[in-house]
């Protein structure tokens, strides 16, 4: 007979390596956090109503809980704004612990199919994410048709593109770096 | 005929904001038997003080009524003023026209000012009424006696003998030391708790202020505060402690083994033992129902064995080295006199029997105070983790908090310890098995304490996993001999599940056995708890509703060491400052009966809340008697007594009724 699926999480699961990946790869504050969720009250994921927000995260970072964290996509959420850092009374560095799991997830190619193309752009245009198809209107509005930002920069974007090949990406990025 | 003066104060604008003084003086002028009536800012005050005692030097009065506040704190000063200007200081009678009046009825000016005059009218119908009344002295026993050998009961003995008091210290166990021994180490410092306490324990044993009775209990109680004749029973050691070396033989060779308390059942003693290795004092004693001389001799008349006093000689085991095996022993009965008391019985940890959802047949699951032992080297496993059920070292622990604490079905308070010792064993553990798992489970995080919240955050930094929200709803066994334990993670917010190896209960703090029968000894009340109870939680949190008995430590509630110390030394100078002075005031304001009219019916005899009256013969026939020492003037008796036979002192019935119908005249 199959076992049946309940909604508990078996604590057993805990990884100590995955903590000590995460301590490694950034979250070097986690383990002093004490729940006090004043991070949770200012954190916008949480305001928009997500359900596992940086919190939480942070409870189940510590716990060592691999799975859960790897596979939820709530750490992509983040929309980065810092909040947490600023107001953190125990100066855990919430967004340090967010990046850590994404550092992590990256590793394993865990990360959402939009991370992906976020991430080729970044190295093929020098931004994430960019106004594309406004063209025709900044040339009316009497501006250039590309703002003077990497995108305008060839050279300049080589140079970047070098430095990123430094980096991880140069292992975990699933496309050609060329 | 009295000459009553009447005091108005204004309080500032405490009443003056509400009465109209001018009227309430016009008033009271027009009273029976008022000559004088002055109004004052703050009659408190020095010149207010002056007002009234320059009337009485003067000769214009001799009956006082202030309109003020509350008597309560005030009564005592003005007592003070008309005592020192010459009158008896029960001359004086407070009219409360603040708290009862212009604070009560602060919206109301007019009723306000009219129910001043009825206060004053009232206090000065009854002040007429007064007859002069003495305060009495006795003598004090300088001398404390000290019920519980723990330490809270040891620093208050250290402190009183150290002050030069004669100090009895009494201890049911054979040795001293209480729980406080039985732990590993102490939270925040992380002490060795034996380390730390017995050097205390031997300081005490060789004072020679402090006599030291152990193995013994409190048989009865009588006298008063002061004067207390307390007669205490010396349990039968069956070996004579003059003679005893507490060379250990008879522990090694006695036959009869039974569960050893001191190790909550973990391990056996003989029926012969020294409590624990750093006993104090030092000597075994024969516990007789398990001993099978005294079984044997029951049964067939004949004693069976007496390898304890004789050895086995065919084998060249010897007996008692040093000939002190007594099986003649009987109880001794002492009595002792002494000024005050202060118990210090501690607490007991309730028993994992009565959680049946985590359970309790499995070895594996112990109560907090049985891991202690386990943790201790003085322990059924020396100091080794190991699992109760099959010796082999737990890697994954469990911890569960509020067993027992925060739950209306056995005690609605916080144990307050429980947080902080389930972390102190959690850094023990990590401190010494780095890789060992242990999951904290707990409904919130208390640890509030000097250096505490900083240990929390330390043995969190130490990996130590905390599930908070998670009261623990099931700790089952597993074909597997494991156990699982199910909770809910708040902070996930989801229910969780673990397979542990061992769990450990921290179950709650409860009054010890028999505190209810020694509070009814010494006429000291337990709260709804069953904790012994302070008259006062703020101000009087040592003393106990019986005048001279004081309190320390667990028995009036959870408390950590150091507030137990604290509490300990205390109750000390509490102590010490009654007995000290070797005088002690009885309030004038007392009941006293007239034997004459006493019916003897005895209703008055279990009213009284503190033991004051009994009857005594009186012209060949049983009459109520009240101690003036011990009534405390609460009135109780004389308004029960059908024969109107008690007089209330300072209250007579006379002086009541003039008040009511000053209050309801029309």
């Amino acid at each position: 007979m199959e076992e049946v699926t309940v909604n508990v999480i078996d604590l057993n699961q805990c990884d100590e390596d995955f903590i000590k990946q995460l301590i490694e790869l950034g979250a070097e504050e986690l383990k002093e956090c004490i729940q006090c969720g004043k991070c949770a009250s200012t954190c916008p994921m949480a305001l928009a109503g997500l359900e596992f927000f940086i919190k939480r995260i942070i409870h189940a970072a510590t716990l060592g809980l691999r799975d859960i964290l790897i596979e939820d996509p709530s750490v992509w959420a983040c929309q980065s704004c810092n909040r947490c850092v600023e107001i953190c009374p125990m100066d855990v560095k919430p967004y340090e612990i967010i990046q850590a799991v994404r550092r992590a997830a990256v590793r394993v190619e865990a990360c959402p199919a939009s991370t992906y193309e976020g991430l080729r752009n970044l190295y093929r245009f020098g931004h994430a994410v960019f106004p594309k198809g406004f063209e025709e209107r900044r040339k009316k509005a009497g501006l250039p048709e590309k703002p003077p930002t990497a995108l305008s920069f060839d050279e300049l974007r080589k140079k970047y593109q070098e430095v990123l090949k430094q980096t991880i990406l140069e292992e975990i990025a699933p496309f050609p770096l060329d | 005929m009295a000459k009553i003066g009447v005091y108005v104060c204004h309080c500032g604008e405490n009443i003056a904001g509400a009465v109209n003084i001018e009227e309430v003086v016009k008033y009271s002028q027009t009273l029976p038997d008022v000559v004088v009536v002055k109004n004052y800012v703050f009659m408190c005050s020095d010149p207010g003080q002056d007002l009234i005692k320059q009337d009485i030097k003067d000769g214009l009065v001799d009956r006082v009524v202030v309109a003020a506040c509350t008597p309560r704190t005030h009564e005592p000063i003005f007592r003070d003023a008309v005592e020192a200007a010459g009158l008896n200081r029960y001359f004086l009678e407070m009219a409360n026209i603040r708290d009862q009046d212009s604070w009560a009825h602060w919206h109301d000016k007019s009723g306000a000012t009219e129910k001043a005059k009825r206060l004053i009218k009232s206090a000065v119908a009854k002040v007429r009424l007064a007859e002069p009344l003495y305060d009495r002295y006795g003598d004090v026993e300088k001398s404390v006696m000290v019920v519980g050998g723990g330490v809270a009961g040891m620093f208050a003995a250290l402190d009183l003998a150290n002050m030069g008091l004669k100090v009895y210290l009494v201890e049911r166990q054979p040795s001293i030391g209480g729980n406080m021994i039985k732990l590993d180490k102490t939270f925040p410092t992380m002490d060795c708790s034996a380390c730390i306490l017995t050097p205390k324990m031997v300081e005490v044993a060789q004072h020679p202020n402090i006599e030291l009775i152990t193995y013994a209990e409190v048989d009865e109680v009588k006298g008063y505060v002061g004067n207390f004749d307390i007669r205490v029973r010396k349990k039968a050691r069956y070996i004579d402690w003059d003679k005893c070396t507490g060379c250990g033989v008879c522990t090694q060779i006695c036959p009869a083994r039974v569960p050893n308390e001191y190790n909550f059942g973990m391990d056996q003693r003989r029926a012969a033992y020294i409590e624990f290795p750093q006993a104090v004092p030092k000597k075994a004693v024969i516990d007789a129902p398990n001993c099978l001389y005294f079984k044997s001799l029951k049964k067939t008349g004949k004693p069976a064995c007496e390898i304890c006093k004789k050895g086995i000689p065919p084998k060249g085991i010897q007996g008692c080295p040093a000939d002190a095996i007594k099986f003649d022993d009987k109880d001794e009965y002492v009595t002792l006199k002494v000024g005050a008391v202060i118990l210090a019985t501690g607490y007991k940890v309730m028993d994992k029997t009565h959680f049946k959802e985590y359970s309790p047949h499995s070895p594996d699951v112990v109560t907090a105070m049985e891991f202690e032992r386990i943790l201790s080297a003085t322990g059924p496993t020396e100091g080794e983790l190991k699992r109760p059920s099959d010796g082999t070292k737990p890697k994954t622990i469990a911890f569960i908090s509020c067993v027992g604490s925060r739950d209306e079905r056995y005690h609605s308070y916080c144990s307050k310890v429980c947080c902080m010792y389930m972390f102190k064993h959690a850094r023990i553990l990590k401190e010494k098995y780095p890789d060992i798992k242990l999951y904290l489970f707990f409904i919130d995080v208390r640890t509030a304490g000097k250096d505490f919240e900083e240990f929390y955050v330390y043995t969190k930094q130490l990996g130590v996993k905390v599930i908070r929200g998670g009261r623990v709803s099931a700790v089952d066994v597993k074909p597997n001999g494991k156990l699982r334990v199910r909770g809910f993670d708040v902070d996930l917010c989801s229910p969780v599940e673990l397979e542990a190896d061992m769990v450990v209960l921290a179950t709650a703090i409860e009054p010890p056995e028999g505190t209810e029968e020694l509070g009814r000894l010494f006429a000291a009340t337990c709260g709804r708890e069953g904790f012994l109870r302070e008259v006062h939680t703020k101000l009087y949190p040592v003393e106990t509703a019986a005048k001279g008995v004081f309190i320390a430590g667990c028995v009036q509630g959870p408390k950590d060491i150091p507030e137990s110390i604290a509490q300990s030394r205390a109750a000390a100078a509490a102590a010490a400052a009654l007995v000290i002075p070797g005088k002690i005031k009885f309030e004038a304001i007392i009941s006293e009966v007239d034997r004459d009219k006493c019916s003897s019916c005895g209703v008055c005899v279990p009213l009284c809340p503190y033991n004051a009256i009994r009857l005594e013969e009186y012209k060949g026939k049983d009459k109520a008697k009240i101690e003036p020492a011990l009534c405390a003037g609460c009135g109780v008796c004389a308004s029960a007594c059908p024969s109107r036979a008690i007089v209330f002192h300072g209250y007579t019935t006379e002086q009541i009724l003039a008040q009511i119908e000053a209050l309801t005249e029309v």
